[in-house]
């Protein structure tokens, strides 16, 4: 015996580690969403780059769209642009757009519009390997002394490259110095600022390069904000030229990186590119079935998502039977609740989903008390058991045909439509009622009855509790989780609490 | 918390629960197959009788329609006698014929039965109205047990009976199952006869449980049920403790009745017997397993000779202080 209950111990034990297993790994990896109303920002960025087009000459305006390697997953992107032509290629780390058109006149516009979420995103990938030396640029005179003065301090201040970048651009934004002064040359805009830390990092070998990045957040007229980056043998270090702040934020997203401007254009002039971010919503499991379509990976593939739409439908329901028969395996083992067997109050609470669950129970309480008032009066005629259950049989049908037209005269069609299913499972309800009364009398019986009927509705709305349903279809690893607790309740010896009343008497406090 | 003291009280106690019973006792214990056996009550009565067990006789057994005919040329020789569903269940469909007049046979409260309502009865019970299921049956004639006097005072109408747990041999608990007005003549503690605790060691009877409540007397002849001796309890313990290597059932209810004539006759088996014997007898019936599966984890397997198992179980069960019997009337 012992042996057995290890045995039945280790097989819980491992349905409920393959369960879980499964549930987590479908939401940590497959970043499967948790509910189905959970719902992710989509981020909608437009480019609108405009230019006057020169008359009679070949355009090709070459621009910088963002490389989609980080931390992000592109839904859709589009360039929309009338009579031109567009190529996209990489370059040097880079996505470059050129749009080329053999001639336009006055004003154009051109769009790019990229829609990007951060779910279902892989982590990003690991970059090619940055450079870690650089040649020092000829530097001479004032500059050269100003820069070595700059460097010694931060050199003693710094550790490492990063502490070293971080140092260095603190400095430089200290306008008190005159040595930055000198540099800067009176220019304080952000872009010289980076332009001299980039300068001193050079003197000093270490490599960095500036990046273009763009907020994700609800804005109109937002210019790409410049970042530095070093690599330090393993990673990207990612700096705020402005106060020295390390790493990327989350909603940042790099457009491009190098000292090239965004824009290029040949043929044109009074070029002007605008920002602008929108917000989305969009639930999750329409992301998923929408990233489905360009062939990314998504949890949609090998799970019951796949299945035709009927069939899921089907599926969703006999997902949740096994939901609705461990409640009644508690109902019956742990409360002590008598019902009749353990599939029937699942049975009910299937027809349940067609007649509505008051209608259902006013049905079946009507329907089953006319049903034994009819068996009570047979009792006396002497009739044997299968007649007199046929009889029985044959006068619920009878009942619910009336009841059914009466409702239908009555324009309550919707309430009262008795399908098929639901008379089935009456028909049968009321003759195992029947027998039960037969062998164990008019008492146990009734209780008997409103135990499956409790049941039954406890079955149901559990049953159709949509985020339950939710959860056990697009997770049916919660299936194994069951098994293993039923596993483990088929060696549950513990009380029932109504045995807790039965044997009341036999307690100290129960006693006389 | 109500509920978990009351878990503690019981478990101390060795109360047994209905889930460690099918679990841990009948599912162990008794082996589906056998079921059959005691199922059918027939079946049983052969068993035993070929066992050298007494059972009330048999006198016919009627299994189709055609053979009803046969009733009168059955019971001719008997003046009363039994009329059982040999599959029935909780004492439905019995139908006791205490004499006969002028053609007509009178029931055990006296009513007037015409044979045709007999016949029509007996179609009854092979049609299945009685058997679990609904399935086909067989009518048994038998011996109708006289039920000593001793119990007159506290038990109504009917036959009292008495049950007693067997656990691999030994026997556990015993209950005396008193008839009251409201069970109807029957002895089923379910449809609401009264259970009285029984003495293994001695056969004297100790306070009863009536619809899962203590009592001390009988609600309808207000007499006090305890303190009673059942006669020839070493017979009865002996016979309960030979069902075990009758059917092979590890975990068995054994129903007996005291006939005044005959002494103890086996009634019938049940391969999952009820719980409230506890209540009747204010004491766990796990409790008495264990002691009983741990005497036999010290045996090595081989079986103990009936009289060894029985005085086990009078030494481990004996009741410490038993009560008075009530004052001659």
């Amino acid at each position: 015996m012992r042996s057995v209950k290890l045995h039945a111990r280790l097989l819980a034990a491992f349905l409920l580690v393959l369960g879980v297993g499964s549930i987590a790994y479908q939401i940590w990896v497959q970043k499967v969403p948790l509910t189905e109303s959970e719902s992710d920002p989509v981020w909608v960025v437009d480019a609108q780059v405009s230019f006057q087009a020169r008359e009679n000459t070949p355009i090709k305006a070459r621009m910088y769209v963002p490389p989609l390697d980080s931390g992000f997953t592109a839904l859709n992107e589009s360039f929309i642009s009338n009579n031109y032509g567009v190529n996209v290629n990489r370059e040097n780390g880079n996505r470059v757009v050129t749009w080329s058109a053999r001639r336009a006149d006055g004003r154009q516009n051109l769009y790019y519009r990229l829609m990007l979420t951060s779910r279902f995103a892989e982590p990003a990938p690991a970059v090619e390997d940055g450079p870690q030396f650089r040649a020092a640029p000829p530097l001479e005179g004032p500059e050269r002394l100003a820069a070595d003065a700059l460097l010694a301090p931060i050199r003693q201040h710094s550790a490492d490259v990063e502490t070293f970048v971080s140092e260095t651009i603190k400095r430089v934004n200290n306008m008190e110095s005159d040595n930055v002064r000198l540099l800067l040359g009176g220019d304080r805009s952000p872009e010289n600022r980076a332009r001299v830390v980039d300068l001193l990092l050079a003197v000093a070998h270490i490599p960095a390069e500036p990046v273009h990045t763009l907020q994700l957040n609800e804005s109109r007229d937002q210019q790409p904000e410049l970042w530095l980056r070093t690599y330090n043998g393993k990673n990207w270090l990612y700096f705020n030229p402005l106060d020295g702040r390390q790493g990327l934020p989350d909603d940042r997203l790099v457009w491009w990186s190098g000292n090239k401007p965004l824009l290029a254009l040949e043929g044109a002039r009074n070029a002007k590119v605008d920002f602008g971010v929108h917000r989305n919503e969009m639930s999750a499991l329409q992301l998923a079935q929408s990233l489905r379509f360009q062939d990314q990976s998504s949890f949609i593939d090998y799970s019951l998502y796949e299945l035709p739409v009927p069939s899921q439908q089907l599926f969703r329901i006999l997902m949740m039977i096994p939901v609705g028969v461990l409640l009644v395996l508690l109902i019956r083992s742990l409360v002590g609740m008598e019902t009749l067997g353990t599939f029937t109050p699942v049975l009910i609470a299937l027809a349940f989903r067609e007649t509505e669950v008051i209608w259902g129970v006013l049905l079946f309480t009507f329907i089953t008390a006319i049903g034994l008032s009819v068996r009570g009066y047979l009792e006396h005629l002497k009739l044997q058991l299968l007649a007199r259950l046929s009889i029985v049989l044959t006068f619920v049908v009878i009942l619910m045909a009336l009841i059914s037209l009466v409702g239908y005269k009555l324009g309550l069609s919707t309430g009262l439509s008795v399908a098929l299913f639901p008379m089935v499972i009456l028909t049968m309800v009321i003759e195992r009622i029947s027998i039960v009364w037969e062998e164990r009398g008019g008492g146990q019986s009734l209780k008997v009855a409103i135990g499956t009927l409790i049941a039954a509705v406890l079955c149901h709305l559990l049953m159709v509790w949509q985020p339950l349903v939710y959860f056990v279809f697009t997770f049916p690893g919660v299936l194994l989780v069951l098994a293993a607790v039923m596993v483990l309740m088929g060696h549950y010896r513990g009380y029932r609490l109504a045995e807790l009343m039965r044997f009341r008497a036999m307690t100290d406090e129960g006693g006389r | 918390m109500f509920g978990i003291r009351t878990w503690r009280a019981l478990r101390r106690r060795g109360v047994l629960g209905i889930n460690q019973r099918n679990g841990d006792y009948i599912l162990a214990y008794n082996d589906r197959r056998l079921y059959p056996l005691v199922d059918d009550k027939i079946r049983t009565k052969k068993l035993a009788l070929d066992a050298g067990i007494q059972v009330p006789d048999m006198y016919g057994i009627i299994d189709t329609e055609q053979g009803i005919s046969k009733l009168q040329r059955i019971v001719e020789t008997h003046g009363d006698f039994v009329i059982k569903p040999a599959q029935g269940a909780g004492g439905d469909g019995i139908m006791v014929i205490s004499d006969r007049f002028e053609g007509y046979y009178r029931g055990a409260s006296g009513r007037m039965i015409s044979p045709e309502e007999l016949e029509f009865h007996i179609s009854g019970i092979i049609s299945g109205i009685y058997s679990l299921g609904g399935h086909r049956d067989r009518a048994l004639i038998e011996y109708r047990v006289r039920s000593t006097d001793l119990f007159d005072r506290i038990s109504i109408g009917g036959v009292p009976d008495v049950r007693i747990i067997v656990l691999k041999g030994y026997p556990v608990a015993a209950m005396l199952r008193l008839p009251t007005r409201q069970s109807d003549g029957k002895a089923n503690l379910h449809q609401g006869a009264i259970g009285v605790g029984v003495d293994i060691a001695t056969g004297v009877t100790l306070s009863g449980t009536w619809h899962n409540l203590k009592i001390d007397r009988h609600p309808d002849t207000a007499h006090p049920v305890a303190g009673v001796q059942i006669p020839d309890w070493g017979a009865c313990l002996e016979l309960a403790a030979r069902c075990y290597e009758l059917t092979g059932l590890g975990y068995l209810g054994v129903d007996l009745v005291m006939d005044k004539h005959k002494g103890p006759l086996m009634l019938e088996l049940n391969a999952r017997p009820g719980l409230n014997i506890q209540i009747a007898n204010d004491d766990g019936l796990l409790r008495r397993c264990r002691i009983v599966e741990d005497h036999l984890d010290g045996l090595d397997w081989t079986m103990e000779p009936v009289a060894r198992r029985l005085a086990l179980s009078k030494r481990e069960f004996a009741v410490a202080r038993l009560p008075e019997a009530p004052e001659a009337p």
